[in-house]
């Protein structure tokens, strides 16, 4: 699963220094957030699918797949408000589904903008291994080490939790255990949680314990592993990515598709 | 005796390296029932309107159980990031704002742990907490979704449910898991020595 998520080209992207982007996508988020207009969030949408497409360094098809997962958050950020939203211009309605003028491109709004928060959120992870990001927030934004390792360490963990519920999953169906319709339904938590929480807090255990003796979570004066510079791609980065969000409100303002107003009943 | 005392709190107050990989690695172990889950939840919407609602307070289990283990300040809000984070570093639709819910839900059910002083270990405890990051998945969901502009009779209808959910689901159902994991013998290692346990060796 590890060797998914390795691209195959590296850009100024990739090599922006992760404390500095991770603000700045949490910043673009908050654009994203306020913004209010169907004709913004479209163009938002537009140009953050194009950038994870060009800039993630990832083969097409890749981005595609994980792409997709984006139809999914359109139907499901906007089909309950298309059906279910407040609206005085009601085109169609039939028991508690009342379809209205509003809520159909309030809810289209709501699509537009969850496809710019997927893209945005895709074009970090991609662009961005755990490690490097947690090493710069503890070297650059004084992140306490004991949380950082801790989360690094949890990553390597994880195929082993993953390893230890497929083995179960074979030993019961060995044994023709967990068989029968809703019994088995009742006792899944003691059949597969239990036993996979016992095993993963005793192995988190005994890891952390050998890494407090090593010495993982001193704080103040350390040394890393690895550097975590300022260089001059952070420079292109934050330059990029604000370009494109003005990129696209501007295209709002200039060429608007649906002009509308904010989407909201009382903004 | 006095110093070791105070070491002794001093231990107890604080999260060691233990404590937050521990509380890391519960709320992976959630993540991977959460990627089971999401297809529980999608095969519960089928039956009504919002039905999958009912399945909800699955979502907000990971800060609970990892309380009702480790029974520190801090270890809520830390579980819901964590199971956050995962989603997010395995490429989820759904990118940074699962990082804004969580941290609002993190924070809602820490402060219900908070308000009984982090003694209050019970259910019904767990269950409030549980409610309570509900309520602060819903503070999120006026931002993200636009949900103050559904129809009221769905908006009171959706957010009933899902506080329903999250009590019996993060409350009750993780206080059987607690206690399962308890009987295995696994939380005795975690939880802060109490001062009746020091007063216990003295005597």
């Amino acid at each position: 699963m590890r060797s998914f998520f390795v691209p195959t080209r590296i850009n100024w992207l990739h090599r922006a220094n992760p404390a500095v982007k991770l603000p700045l996508f949490i910043l673009l988020f908050g654009v994203t957030v306020l913004t209010h207009r169907i004709d913004a969030s479209f163009y938002l949408a537009c140009v953050f699918l194009a950038l994870l497409f060009l800039a993630s360094g990832y083969p097409l098809w890749k981005t595609a797949l994980l792409a997709s997962g984006f139809a999914l958050a359109f139907a499901s950020a906007s089909l309950t408000m298309i059906l279910f939203g407040k609206g005085s211009e009601v085109w169609w309605s039939l028991g508690p589904i009342s379809i209205s003028k509003e809520s159909f491109y309030r809810g289209l709004h709501l699509g537009f903008r969850s496809i710019a928060f997927g893209c945005q959120g895709l074009l970090f992870v991609l662009t961005t291994s755990s490690t490097g990001l947690f090493y710069a927030l503890m070297q650059r934004l004084k992140l306490s080490p004991k949380y950082a390792y801790s989360f690094m360490a949890s990553l390597r963990l994880m195929p082993m939790a993953l390893d230890e519920l497929r083995i179960r999953r074979d030993a019961l169906s060995v044994r023709g255990a967990g068989k029968g319709a809703s019994a088995s339904l009742l006792r899944l938590p003691e059949l597969y949680a239990l036993p996979l929480l016992a095993q993963s807090i005793r192995r988190a255990q005994r890891t952390a314990v050998a890494m407090e003796v090593k010495r993982f979570d001193a704080g103040r004066r350390r040394t890393y592993y690895y550097s975590s510079p300022i260089t001059r791609n952070d420079g292109a980065a934050v330059l990029v990515l604000s370009g494109a969000a003005g990129a696209a409100l501007l295209l709002a303002h200039l060429l608007p598709l649906f002009a509308l107003g904010d989407m909201r009943m009382n903004p | 005796m006095s110093a070791k005392r105070t070491e002794a709190a001093s231990r107890r107050r604080g999260l060691t390296l233990t404590d937050v990989l521990v509380t890391v690695v519960v709320s992976l172990v959630l993540g991977v029932v959460y990627h089971l889950w999401a297809s529980v939840s999608s095969l519960a919407g089928l039956l009504f309107i919002q039905s999958d609602e009912l399945v909800y307070g699955m979502w907000f289990a990971a800060s609970t159980l990892a309380f009702l283990l480790i029974r520190k300040p801090g270890v809520a809000l830390i579980a819901e990031i964590a199971a956050a984070h995962l989603e997010i570093a395995f490429g989820s639709a759904y990118g940074i704002q699962l990082l804004l819910y969580s941290v609002l839900q993190g924070l809602a059910a820490e402060l219900v742990f908070a308000a009984f002083r982090y003694r209050n270990t019970s259910a019904v405890a767990a269950g409030l907490a549980g409610v309570a990051a509900a309520a602060g998945s819903l503070l999120a969901d006026i931002y993200y979704g636009y949900v103050a502009e559904y129809a009221t009779w769905l908006i009171l209808f959706k957010y009933s449910l899902r506080a329903v959910s999250s009590f019996v689901i993060a409350g009750y159902l993780m206080y059987g898991l607690a206690k399962l994991l308890e009987r295995a013998g696994v939380t005795q290692s975690l939880r802060p020595v109490e001062r009746k346990e020091y007063d216990a060796l003295d005597g």
